[in-house]
């Protein structure tokens, strides 16, 4: 015992005993943060240089002048030497130039890893350090520090001194910024950062950018720092000449103040050159507004359109609009164009109006998304409601008579155009959450744009699901191969009822997920009010009184009342037990992406919600195939579930990086990648076995629930 | 307001220091040479034209004249282009030099540029936007930059260094002389901050 103490002792005297070495201007010494080290695990030295007053060393680049302090290791056979760790610097004005340095002292931290087979006892360690230290003149400065480690079986106890000394290195060491985003660009003349933070938190309002590579920037240039959302943008004078082949942007930013929720006050930054998206506001007025990527935007905008009209969210009210083709196939075109024409209105109208209230929702701070109208609940009882109407209607419970015109029926060629306009509002309110292929790219663009571009392309979304119906409308010749009317109309149009009674179920079953058992069975039961105010309508509100229809209303109206949801109770979102066969679902936050992505494990996020038939549809058919269960298993693919089904800013907040605001949204996150793969929206079991396919084969495979 | 003032006073001093990147005319001075004597710029029109800043005190400085490696240039070069050495030092800098013992110390390093400038305001300097000692520029024979940068790829104070390491100056002058364009028309100077007033 008393030999192990004086060990101890020994193993931590010459730990600090390293000699310090004195030149003109600075003291140099190598000091270990651990009394001794351990076979095949990596230990701090530091070595600290302390100058005298207002003589300074420099940072890893140096500014307007200057040279980075060096260190060259001389280590025993197998030991291995880390990079230096530099502490953020300061900046050193020196007249109309600029350095980035460090005054009075510094200690740059170097990781040693002994082998793994290292016997214990003392070992000599040698650093060949060389510096510049600078005043008014500069003296390049060297020291062969030497010191001996010692190499023990068990951990030792810190040297407190020591340890002190290296911790307050430690802390000054840039940290990475976990959920913070930054992007840059090059002008001819400038460099811009912008940063943007996570959710809750907010930029301080002083920060220095120190990049990484030298001759980027002119260092001695002031900052140019304005606001920008909730963010800052950094403006710097670029170099002149500026640096060729500008890939990326990384450094160093620091603040007098501190940063919201980390330790340090330096964060790392980097980013691709070029990766900023134009502001709002700053993009060229005038008619040369749409650029490349707004024409592109539009194009797929179209695209997608079109293809909503085979999202399952539309055929409800498609299958309504056809019967109405049908019934007018045979009769008077221009009639027939004038539908196709206004139902085309009602859902531009709808679309514009939709993405404009989205749009000062977000421009007033709140964080939403398309399809956002979903996670009200509220908005979903009304749906509810006016589908089920519809549906009872076409099941033959009440006719519209004088009071309304029916949806289907043509009393009078007014009533006509306004059903059509009508239909094609409905379709859109339901059309929304529904994300097609090549709709996603195009709405997640008008994030970045400013009001009027973003309404554009929302516009040409609209016409683009308008068109078939429109071109349909155009040439009735189209239409002539379905059959005349005749009896089996009836048929049909009661047929037509169960689409819609399903969108009716679907629709309660996302009241379900926002609020819960009691929001569904409140539900019901106001739509078994609402039902029989359509029964006593159709049964009675025809003998011409005023009160008939009116005690129809009112019952529908408490119907309504009754299905109202209360406050919503935020849901615990409940993660049971994966059934056989079923991917083991985990909750998504972006600090689980990082962790798992950090600990090596690739991540797919399903970015879905309730709402989102597309997203179910997906699930079922290609996310829970045996064999793509198979292979995420097989390629350690955790399956991270981002439930948008209610309002979530960080979800928002994480699509928008995708450059997402609509969902569905796959992404397959990569250890060491930043930027995550995308699959397509619309997915099929090959589709995904592809992308997996692609992953490299996990080292320990996760079990799999058979 | 106070703010405004303050910021337009700290981009004023800034801009003081602009630049001559390679394409752009190599900004006009008139300076005085160690015997007080003025040299003009536009004196070696039609000449090709290099600019190397200067201070002894500077250890990167004296790097290049302990190994010889400036003055063989200067010499190799000196059929060819004027060699101009430019001391931007402000007088009230602890580094400064007297034009007289500037003389004895290029003297001792048999050091032979066409011209040395004293620049003791920095106003020339500051218009080339000149950081470091050394810090090079070469102009041609029509009066365009088409070199700023460091003397060579080896950043240090290391004699040793001088071995071994691409000397851009050189490199440009051979393409110059050759009829061929600068390949690497800029690189980022390295050496000791001018000291400027």
């Amino acid at each position: 015992m008393l030999r192990a103490l004086l060990l101890l002792f020994l193993a931590a005297g010459s730990a600090i005993a390293a000699p310090v070495v004195k030149t003109e201007h600075v003291e140099a010494e190598l000091i270990a943060e651990k009394a001794a080290f351990q076979a095949g695990k990596p230990a701090t030295v530091g070595l600290r240089l302390r100058m005298e007053p207002q003589w300074h060393t420099y940072w890893k680049n140096p500014g307007d002048s200057g040279l980075p302090t060096k260190i060259e290791w001389v280590l025993p056979e197998g030991w291995k030497a880390g990079p230096i760790q530099w502490p953020y610097p300061q900046p050193l004005p020196v007249g109309p130039l600029m350095n980035y340095g460090y005054e009075d002292e510094v200690v740059l931290l170097t990781e040693l890893t002994p082998p793994a087979n290292a016997a214990a006892g003392k070992v000599p360690v040698k650093a060949r350090a060389e510096w510049l230290v600078c005043k008014d003149i500069c003296i390049p400065e060297k020291g062969e520090l030497d010191t001996t480690l010692t190499l023990a079986a068990a951990e030792a106890a810190a040297n407190p001194r020591i340890e002190a000394a290296i911790e307050r290195a430690r802390n000054n060491l840039p940290v990475d910024a976990p959920g913070w985003k930054f992007e840059s660009s090059l002008t001819k003349t400038a460099l811009v950062v912008r940063f943007t933070p996570p959710q809750g938190a907010s930029v301080p309002a002083k920060v220095t950018f120190f990049p990484d590579r030298e001759g980027l920037i002119e260092p001695a240039a002031p900052h140019k720092i304005s606001r920008d959302g909730n963010g800052v943008r950094i403006e710097m004078k670029l170099a002149d000449p500026p640096p060729a082949n500008v890939k990326s942007v990384s450094g160093v930013a620091v603040t007098d103040a501190a940063w919201p929720n980390i330790r340090s006050r330096a964060i790392n930054v980097a980013a691709d050159a070029g990766t900023m998206a134009p502001l709002a506001g700053t993009t060229s007025s005038g008619s040369n507004a749409l650029g490349g990527g707004t024409l592109a935007a539009l194009f797929f905008a179209l695209l997608g359109g079109v293809l909503l009209n085979l999202m399952p969210c539309v055929f409800p009210v498609l299958g309504i609009k056809v019967m109405g083709f049908v019934e007018h196939a045979h009769g008077e075109p221009r009639a027939m164009r004038m539908q196709g024409v206004m139902f085309t209105i009602g859902v531009l109208i709808s679309f514009v109006a939709l993405a404009a209230v989205m749009l000062s929702l977000r421009a007033a701070g709140t964080q939403l998304g398309w399809g956002f109208q979903l996670q009200s609940p509220g908005v979903v009882v009304l749906l509810a409601a006016l589908f089920f109407v519809l549906a009872l209607n076409l099941s033959g419970v009440f006719e519209w008579g004088a009071f309304a015109q029916s949806l289907t029926s043509n009393l009078s060629a007014k009533g006509r155009y306004a059903d059509a306009l009508l239909s094609g509002v409905l379709a859109s309110v339901v059309a929304t959450p529904c994300t097609a292929p090549f709709m996603g790219a195009a709405v997640g663009f008008t994030l970045t744009q400013d009001a009027a571009s973003a309404l554009l392309v929302f516009f040409v979304l609209g016409l683009g699901m308008a068109l078939p119906v429109l071109l349909l409308s155009m040439f009735p010749r189209l239409l002539r191969v379905l059959p005349k009317p005749g009896a089996w109309m009836e048929t049909f149009k009661q047929l037509l009822a169960f689409p819609l009674y399903a969108t009716v179920a679907w629709l309660a079953w996302i009241l379900g997920a926002l609020g819960g058992n009691d929001a569904i069975f409140a539900l019901l039961a106001g739509l078994v009010l609402v039902a029989m105010g359509a029964w006593f309508y159709g049964r009675w509100a025809h003998a011409g009184g005023i009160w008939q229809p009116a005690i129809a209303v009112m019952l529908g109206a408490v119907g309504i009342a009754v299905a109202w949801p209360g406050q919503v109770a935020p849901q615990e979102v409940s993660h049971a037990a994966p059934k056989a066969g079923e991917l083991a679902w985990q909750p998504w936050s972006p600090e689980e992406v990082r962790r798992l992505t950090d600990g090596g494990q690739p991540v797919f996020v399903d970015f879905t919600a309730a709402w989102c038939v597309t997203c179910q549809v997906n699930k079922r058919v290609a996310l829970n195939n045996a064999d793509v269960v198979k292979a995420f298993a097989a390629h350690g693919l955790t399956p991270l579930k981002a439930d948008w089904t209610r309002r979530d800013p960080r979800i928002t907040a994480e699509l928008a990086s995708l450059g997402r605001n609509a969902i569905p949204v796959y992404a397959i996150y990569l250890p060491g990648s930043e930027a995550p793969r995308l699959l397509p929206e619309v997915l099929t079991p090959s589709i995904v076995l592809d992308e997996v396919s692609r992953l490299p084969a996990a080292k320990t495979a996760i079990t799999l629930k058979e | 307001m106070r703010t405004a003032i303050a910021l337009a006073a700290a981009t004023f001093c800034v801009s003081a220091l602009a630049s001559a990147p390679p394409g752009r005319p190599a900004p006009a001075f008139t300076l005085t040479d160690l015997s007080g004597k003025p040299v003009n710029l536009a004196d070696y029109k039609g000449r090709t034209v290099v600019l190397e800043w200067h201070n002894f005190a500077c250890p990167f400085v004296q790097k290049h004249y302990r190994s010889g490696n400036m003055q063989a240039l200067q010499k190799k070069y000196a059929n060819d282009v004027a060699w101009l050495a430019v001391n931007s030092t402000a007088k009230t800098a602890f580094d400064y030099m007297e034009p007289s013992a500037v003389s004895k110390q290029l003297a001792e390093f048999r050091a032979a540029p066409a011209s040395y400038l004293m620049d003791e305001a920095g106003s020339v300097g500051m218009s080339y936007g000149a950081r470091t000692t050394p810090h090079m520029y070469i102009i041609d024979p029509s009066g365009k930059v088409v070199y700023n940068g460091a003397i060579d790829d080896k950043r240090s104070t290391n004699v040793e260094d001088v071995k071994g390491a691409k000397n851009y100056v050189a490199a440009a002058l051979d393409e110059m002389k050759a009829g061929k364009p600068v390949t690497v028309a800029s690189t980022t100077p390295y050496g000791c901050s001018v000291h400027y007033k």
